[in-house]
């Protein structure tokens, strides 16, 4: 059975997609919503929901369209987003007055069941895959 | 709005599970997923018409800006799950369907959170 498409955006990269497209548009749309009707109840973390739904929207595209650049754009996008959920994560539990409405970063993830913490584990891992198997059709080339 | 919700939920469920046998089972998505994704969809159209004749009764949640992204986002849900799914010759197919599901499950349940929420 052929299960190794080299696409990143097919098999099991599909669902990775289906996550991030999820996300861009889930946190889009939390931001959009808090920005629009609650701006100066908590700058901060509206600004950093909005962020964080353009770097899903980045992956997301990066993912899409696959190849050196697109590995190269989700790349740096799942790396962000990594260090995003890490570092809101761990200030949203240290400094709970710079946190004062929660973003999808926050504690880790926790509102949403801790997907934003295991999405860019996931994205990462399957794009160091892809980078192997591109790597070795260039060994060996068909 | 309750019962309505937990036969959503029942019906994700089902097209979640289908989705993972497929799935474990290394084949790609047939007529019973079709099957399954399609009668959440009728479960969510019929929750919209319900929640339009609410609030055109006068049913009014506080947050109605949200509850209404939920309304329409929900039913678009298993339309974009079954179409990213169909194009996908893998078992992984089944697994598309599987996220698009709990989706559904998790935001019906923030849905009858915000109908419920009328402020007082």
């Amino acid at each position: 059975m052929a299960e190794q498409p080299s696409d990143t955006a097919a098999g099991p990269g599909r669902v990775l997609v289906g996550l991030y497209g999820l996300f861009a548009v889930a946190a889009g749309a939390r931001a959009a919503v808090q920005l629009a009707t609650d701006f100066s109840a908590a700058p901060v973390a509206y600004l950093l929901s909005a962020f964080a739904a353009v770097v899903y929207l980045v992956a997301t595209i990066g993912l899409v369209r696959g190849g050196p650049g697109g590995r190269r754009t989700a790349l740096i996008a799942c790396s962000v987003e990594l260090l995003g959920v890490l570092v809101v994560g761990t200030l949203s539990l240290t400094d709970r007055a710079a946190f004062p409405d929660a973003t999808v970063w926050s504690v880790y993830g926790k509102g949403y069941g801790f997907v934003p913490l295991v999405l860019p584990v996931l994205g990462l891992l399957w794009l160091r895959h892809q980078s192997e198997l591109a790597a070795a059709e260039d060994d060996e080339p068909a | 709005m309750t019962t309505l919700a937990v036969v959503v939920t029942v019906v994700a469920a089902l097209l979640a599970v289908v989705g993972v046998l497929s799935t474990v089972a290394g084949r790609r998505t047939g007529q019973l997923h079709l099957a399954a994704a399609a009668l959440l969809e009728v479960a969510l159209l019929v929750q919209a018409v319900v929640a339009v004749v609410g609030l055109v009764g006068g049913h009014r949640p506080e947050e109605t800006a949200a509850f209404l992204g939920y309304l329409v986002g929900i039913v678009l849900v298993p339309v974009a799950g079954v179409l990213w799914a169909r194009s996908e010759p893998t078992r992984w197919a089944g697994t598309v369907l599987v996220v698009a599901a709990v989706v559904v499950a998790v935001m019906d349940w923030r849905l009858v959170q915000l109908w419920n929420a009328t402020g007082g």
